[in-house]
């Protein structure tokens, strides 16, 4: 049974090859070790984990997450322990568990961007890095390298210059024009494209007459997301020739086949792992029986709904 | 490493659904063939197999652990009342017990409990613990009218009960502070342990510290993941840290959550 997993869920980016297209995604699935005692995480495509910055960060005022019809918002802030605890203590335990571990990683300027890539670089265990240029939830920088395709691949090619590691950048769904952001980045040397973050939502509080979160907004994700992550996916698929990740409201086998068949060749699982924080290893299962029944691979169905 | 050695991840069922009150649900649940193990105060996540709305789970203070667990519903928004109505036998998603629990006293000090709303949940388990262990337990418990006191009748099982209501249907009329203000008045070294509405807890907190008497408050707070990775469920504190519900909680002392009024 596992090596027939691995036969048909192997999916290949470029130079990142993953057992199976399940990644969970940044942000949803803390560093991954909280899971370890109940899911089998090492059998994860990958854990993309909370994104990881130069210097701890606490997070924005709550309250910081609420529900919206079949999605939620969150302000969190991008909270996390920063660079040093986590090559010191959180990096280690996740070589040991056997994780495919990407890293996400997040700065507001160039240069920590860069300071972070090449820190990185020098460490064993870590599959790929996934540059965050698209976080809503941060006041000066972040997305605005994300919104524009010269700013997208001025950092992407300042990274590329002090790294080896498979290379992927999130993309935003605020793009105004996410096609030229995808290109910006694969011609500044991106080897996977992961989108799409969230976008950004507000809920009313109707009894205090404001908004429900601190920040007044904050990133929808979702499955009231998913047909925007999917015509994104489909429409980038068209524009550049390095892989995909899809991500935006995956919550079934069907979410995921979506995905995949419009041009994604692994996925990202993120609001659903709260919901069920294995669903990620269900949805591989099923893939992989799925697959089984028609004689297909990952690989046949990438893409396969492009074209009249 | 982080560890969550008892924590169980559950695909169940319900196996019992009363009804203790007016909107409010008891759910029992197998634990499918091992116990979980809890501590009064710790939690679980919950969500039924409706599709795609609410997406998140929902977290719910223990009643009771082992075998089964079992937890108090009070339908108030689209989850609850999804969990309200759930039937005999339908497809539970559980997993916990999560967070920390309450710090049992065992040196003497008399066990005050101090309930409000669904806040009892956690507070029966505790009361029945104690019982357990010797200790005989006052439980003051408030509520706004005779409608909204679940699960009163098994407290009475276990400890000295006072109620009160706002509208004075039954119990005393007021608020539960003032029997508080009594109890520890009368020199009896105790402990404040409590869970219900953010107000109230200050204020037993506020009564509790006037008396010197240690106090663990149980907060709750919207969260999405239960343990710690979402970073949803943030709670400013007096330090300018951030406490997280889920982890550092839900129960903290509450000089903690509070401060220290002669500071």
């Amino acid at each position: 049974m596992a090596a027939l997993m691995s036969e048909r869920l192997r999916t290949s980016l470029g130079p990142l090859t993953l057992a199976n297209p399940f990644v969970n995604a940044s942000g949803t699935y803390g560093y991954g070790i909280e899971y370890a005692s109940f899911v089998d995480v090492a059998r994860l495509g990958g854990v993309s984990v909370k994104g990881i910055s130069l210097q701890p960060r606490p997070g924005n005022s709550p309250p910081r997450t609420c529900e919206t019809s079949a999605g939620m918002l969150n302000s969190i802030g991008l909270a996390n322990i920063g660079i040093d605890v986590f090559l010191a203590e959180t990096l280690p335990q996740l070589r040991e568990l056997g994780v495919t571990v990407i890293v996400n990683t997040f700065a507001t300027s160039i240069e920590d961007f860069v300071a972070l890539a090449a820190r990185f670089d020098k460490e064993t265990g870590i599959a790929a890095l996934e540059l965050n240029i698209s976080c809503p939830n941060v006041h000066a920088g972040g997305m605005h390298f994300g919104v524009s395709g010269a700013a997208a691949a001025e950092v992407t090619g300042a990274v590329r210059a002090v790294t080896d590691l498979p290379l992927m950048v999130k993309l935003s769904p605020e793009a105004g024009d996410i096609g030229e952001v995808a290109r910006g980045v694969e011609s500044a040397g991106a080897d996977v494209i992961s989108m799409i973050n969230t976008i950004r939502g507000m809920v009313i509080d109707v009894d205090r007459r404001r908004p429900m979160l601190g920040q007044k907004m904050g990133g929808m994700s979702g499955p009231a997301i998913k047909p925007l992550g999917v015509r994104m996916v489909y429409e980038v698929f068209q524009q550049v020739s390095i892989p995909i990740i899809g991500m935006g409201g995956i919550a079934s086998l069907r979410d995921a086949l979506e995905y995949l068949m419009a041009g994604a060749s692994a996925v990202q699982v993120g609001t659903a792992n709260y919901s069920e924080p294995g669903i990620s290893l269900r949805l591989a299962d099923e893939l992989e029986a799925w697959c089984s029944e028609r004689d297909l691979t990952v690989s046949d169905l990438v893409g396969c709904a492009q074209g009249d | 490493m982080v560890q969550y050695p008892a924590m169980k991840y559950l695909h169940t069922r319900i196996t019992e659904v009363t009804y203790p009150a007016r909107d409010h649900a008891l759910l029992r649940f197998a634990a499918a063939g091992e116990d979980i193990p809890a501590v009064p105060g710790e939690f679980v996540m919950i969500r039924g197999n409706w599709g795609c709305h609410p997406v998140l789970p929902r977290a719910f203070s223990l009643v009771e652990s082992g075998a089964h667990g079992a937890v108090l519903v009070k339908a108030i928004g689209p989850g609850t009342q999804l969990l309200e109505s759930m039937q005999l036998d339908d497809e539970l998603v559980v997993f916990g017990a999560l967070g920390k629990g309450y710090r049992i006293d065992d040196s003497g000090l008399r066990p005050v409990l101090v309930a409000g709303g669904v806040g009892v949940a956690p507070l029966l388990f505790l009361a029945r613990e104690l019982t357990a262990r010797g200790q005989r337990p006052l439980f003051l418990y408030g509520a706004r009218t005779e409608d909204d006191l679940p699960l009163a009748d098994e407290i009475a099982e276990v400890a000295e009960l006072i109620i009160t209501t706002e509208d004075g249907s039954v119990g005393e009329q007021g608020l539960i502070t003032a029997p508080l203000q009594r109890a520890l008045r009368d020199g009896t070294d105790s402990i404040v342990y409590t869970c219900g509405p953010d107000g109230m807890l200050k204020a037993v907190a506020g009564v509790s510290q006037s008396h010197s008497t240690p106090c663990q408050v149980a907060l709750e707070a919207p969260m999405a993941c239960g343990m710690g990775t979402c970073k949803g469920c943030a709670v400013p504190v007096p330090d300018g840290s951030f406490k997280y519900v889920c982890y550092d909680g839900p129960v903290f002392d509450a000089e903690v959550i509070y401060g220290c009024a002669d500071e």
